[in-house]
């Protein structure tokens, strides 16, 4: 690599960083935001484990002690998807109040306004994501394929986020409002009830059934759920990590696609 | 609970305070107001920014409760009596109480029907007060679409739906263009000249107290400095200054002459300058003096104080924000 | 020389000429800005679609109490509706005190009473729309008014109760804390309500804490009394402890608003 591309890449990862430290300061400030995505997820986990003592019973349903044990993957999903769209709000504000304008005039090359954000958002699902696995722990759930997958679990959930937020941002440098940004979060908390989030898709009847088994979300759940009522296994490993980071390239690669397009032609 | 609605003994008092204060946790917004208005006078509360005055004026119309000291308008006191209080005043907040997404007309049919007047006599009232700002036109699109005088005018036609005895203006020409200040002005002097009706007026600038308010309280830090009408105000701070320019050869000619209507006062070269014992009212007889001395005069101006003056004479300071 | 010079304080014709006005006017704001009744309308059909699509199966468990989900999913998302439609009566109340309006409703000659009678009003007339919404959309999953047209007046009478109530709860909260933002609490506080009750399986489902929980929440009495006409007939029992505790909920909630409004000045 030349001495050139090297300083380029160190530059870019500088920028990086210092954005992500940006990112993670205001997301920690707004506290307020970051506690609806725990308490939240955890109250639905409990109120569903008291109340579904029969369901788990019903033929048709994956073998599980409570069904606490079956909704951890849902749990964890819904908990970082609280923050996803952060990115992509905190960039329509930065759009709508001019300070993208003053961003885009500094040195900071493209990438990193886009990534410094998103490692915000990835520093603090992971944080969330650990913290609802211990507290699902700690209330009896059990992770059959161990602390391996307990990570890959985490893995998975945190591409989620990186794939949220890139549309997210995506939709900020479109639209430039924050409203428009706002609004996708109704959208992603009703596609992870049309999942197998919250009920095995085998025992769902008719045009519901199709939508869940076509969702993304779906495919990502099925296997980390697997990895924790099953055990560990390669192939759901794979199919775990790999759906969501095919998404989350696909959704950043889009936005920065916007990105150039609405600096080159401004 | 007090009944009677207002006459006392001597000057009819609609407006009075005595001690009024108000604390809002550690500041003191307000401290120790003492007022008295007469009915039919136009009052002036004349102070800075954040000076008390609309904590004043929110206490005297019912919207918040006095820390210590009463007030009573019209005879009814406005902590016990409230009610009785807001029936007969009418009041233009600084911030204009308006609901943006709702026409003019729909806002003076509501105003109208929170203050018990029928239909059809609001449909009058509100013809009348919505041509009287100029609103007629725009009575029937939102208030979102209207500029900042014009939701100021509207506010001023909704103060004024239930024929107020009593009206309160916080800083009503606040970010109005000068001719609808102009406007602004008219209307209070109309409302005063004509329906008697008493107001209550707070501005920060000078020039809207001295036209308009036949007595003034300069309020300074939660506090009344001075009262009294502009003129009297004026002349606390001192007589006005007369300068006088003349040609060298006269100067001491000059000098003798006006040193019999008042003391000496700093001049530049070829002037004279004395404070004027008995103000603009004496100038001709300077002149004709002058004049019989044989001076010839090439220039001569008087200073009147102002109420800046008599603002910076009360708190060590000028006024912020003062118009000239 | 003032004109309107009437005693209205204990003028109750005067009294019900302001509520019907503040009433009238929420009602008319609406048709001003039909987007600001949409989250109102989309969130409960959004839980309705979600909840009979993801646990469509709970009729397969015995003694769930009906063959279609919508007939038990449905009156839920529609009493989820309401509280939606009435804290936000209340937010109403939060943008005028924000804009300086409110200064000019309690300026009102009378009793400042009949303005939270009128926000009252209005939101249970908001209410009628997620309720229809969910109802409209539930019949063509199959809901059945098996008590035939009674059905409907026991449900519109316990979202309209719930709707005023929680608009009364509301107007306390914004009375007292002047801001929009407090608004988020109330909303956490109406969902949580709902959520700790019968609302999506029977009391007889639940073990632990959740059962406790719901038998004494009386969210649980409400939901009953309004779902029995689509599961049988309306009985006295079933209804007497709904209206009761709708009774309960809006005299706690109206005291509680109308001594924070008595506060305001100061």
């Amino acid at each position: 690599m030349s001495a050139g591309a090297v300083t380029g890449l160190r530059l870019a990862g500088v920028q990086t960083l210092a954005l992500t430290r940006r990112s993670v300061v205001s997301e920690w400030r707004q506290l307020g935001n970051v506690i609806p995505g725990i308490v939240f997820p955890l109250l639905l986990a409990a109120v569903y484990t008291h109340q579904f003592t029969r369901v788990i019973l019903l033929p048709g349903f994956p073998v599980v002690d409570s069904f606490l044990d079956f909704v951890l993957p849902a749990s964890l999903v819904q908990s970082v998807s609280f923050g996803a769209t952060e990115a992509g709000t905190e960039l329509a504000r930065d759009i709508e109040n001019g300070f993208f304008d003053r961003l885009r005039a500094s040195p900071c090359t493209r990438l990193p306004l886009l990534l410094g954000r998103l490692g915000g958002a990835v520093v603090v699902a992971t944080a969330k994501g650990v913290l609802i696995i211990a507290i699902f722990l700690l209330f009896g759930a059990e992770i059959a394929g161990g602390p391996a997958a307990a990570v890959v679990l985490v893995a998975a959930a945190v591409l989620l986020v990186i794939a949220i937020g890139g549309l997210g941002q995506m939709l900020a440098i479109l639209t430039g409002s924050q409203e428009a940004v706002t609004a996708t979060f109704p959208l992603v908390f009703t596609s992870i009830f049309m999942s197998s989030a919250f009920f095995p898709t085998n025992l769902m009847s008719g045009w519901f059934r199709e939508v869940a088994e076509a969702n993304p979300v779906t495919w990502i759940i099925d296997p980390i759920r697997r990895l924790v009522l099953e055990g560990w296994s390669w192939s759901d490993v794979g199919q775990a990590l790999v759906i969501p980071s095919v998404i989350s390239v696909a959704t950043v690669t889009m936005a920065v696609a916007a990105l150039n397009r609405k600096l080159s032609s401004s | 609970m007090d009944g009677n609605t207002g006459s006392r003994s001597g000057d009819d008092v609609v407006i009075e305070a005595s001690g009024l204060n108000r604390t809002f946790g550690e500041v003191v917004a307000v401290e120790g107001i003492d007022l008295a208005v007469t009915r039919g006078e136009v009052f002036g509360f004349l102070g800075p920014n954040g000076a008390g005055k609309s904590t004043t004026v929110r206490m005297l119309t019912t919207l918040l409760r006095p820390t210590g000291g009463t007030a009573r308008i019209d005879g009814h006191d406005v902590e016990r009596s409230a009610a009785a209080v807001r029936r007969v005043i009418g009041v233009a907040l600084q911030d204009a109480s308006i609901d943006p997404l709702m026409t003019g007309n729909e806002l003076i049919r509501l105003q109208a029907v929170l203050h018990g007047i029928s239909r059809s006599e609001s449909k009058s009232r509100g013809a009348e007060l919505l041509a009287r700002v100029g609103l007629t036109g725009a009575a029937g699109r939102r208030v979102a679409t209207y500029s900042g005088g014009m939701r100021r005018r509207l506010d001023l036609a909704l103060s004024l739906v239930h024929e107020p005895s009593i009206l309160f203006l916080d800083e009503p020409s606040a970010g109005l263009d000068p001719t609808s200040r102009l406007a602004l002005w008219e209307e209070v002097r109309r409302l005063n000249t004509e329906l008697g009706t008493t107001v209550f007026l707070t501005t920060q600038y000078l020039e809207e107290a001295d036209e308009l308010a036949g007595r003034i309280a300069i309020i300074d830090h939660g506090r009344l400095v001075r009262e009294g009408s502009p003129a009297d105000l004026k002349s606390t701070v001192g007589s006005p200054t007369l300068r006088v320019e003349v040609d060298p050869v006269f100067l001491e000619s000059a000098r003798r002459v006006l040193i019999g209507f008042g003391p000496a006062r700093p001049a530049r070269e070829n002037r004279c300058a004395i404070g004027l014992d008995g103000g603009a009212a004496r100038v001709a007889e300077v002149v004709r003096a002058l004049d019989d001395a044989g001076v010839t005069v090439s220039h001569l101006e008087l200073d009147l104080p102002s109420l800046d003056d008599v603002f910076a004479d009360a708190t060590g300071r000028r006024l912020e924000g003062a118009e000239k | 020389m003032s004109v309107a010079t009437v005693d209205h304080s204990t003028n109750l014709g005067h009294a019900g000429m302001v509520a019907s006005a503040i009433c009238g006017r929420g009602m008319r704001r609406i048709m001003a800005r039909p987007t600001l009744i949409m989250p109102v309308l989309l969130m409960p059909l959004i839980f309705v679609l979600s909840f009979t699509g993801a646990f469509g199966s709970l009729t397969r468990v015995e003694g769930y109490g009906t063959d279609n989900v919508f007939n038990w999913m449905a009156v839920y998302a529609a009493m989820q509706g309401a509280v939606f439609a009435g804290v936000g009566g209340a937010s109403t109340t939060a943008e005028d005190i924000e804009n300086g309006f409110f200064d000019r409703l309690l300026l009102t000659p009378g009793s400042r009473v009949p303005i939270l009678v009128g926000t009252m009003a209005y939101s249970a007339l908001r209410s009628t729309i997620p309720t229809t919404g969910v109802l409209l959309v539930s019949a063509l999953g199959g809901l059945r008014l098996s008590a035939g047209p009674l059905a409907l007046v026991a449900v519109y009478v316990a979202t309209a109760g719930m709707a005023s109530a929680f608009c009364l709860l509301g107007l306390a909260v914004v009375y007292r804390f002047r801001t929009m933002r407090s608004m988020i609490l109330i909303q956490v506080c109406g969902f949580s309500l709902m959520f700790l009750s019968n609302g999506q399986v029977p009391i007889h489902f639940m073990n632990g804490w959740l059962h406790t929980v719901a038998r004494v929440n009386p969210v649980t009495n409400v939901l009953r009394f309004a779902r029995q006409g689509f599961l049988g007939d309306l009985t006295w029992s079933m209804t007497w402890p709904g209206l009761v505790a709708l009774g309960a909920m809006v005299a706690v909630a109206g005291a509680l608003a109308v001594h924070q409004l008595r506060r305001l000045a100061a």
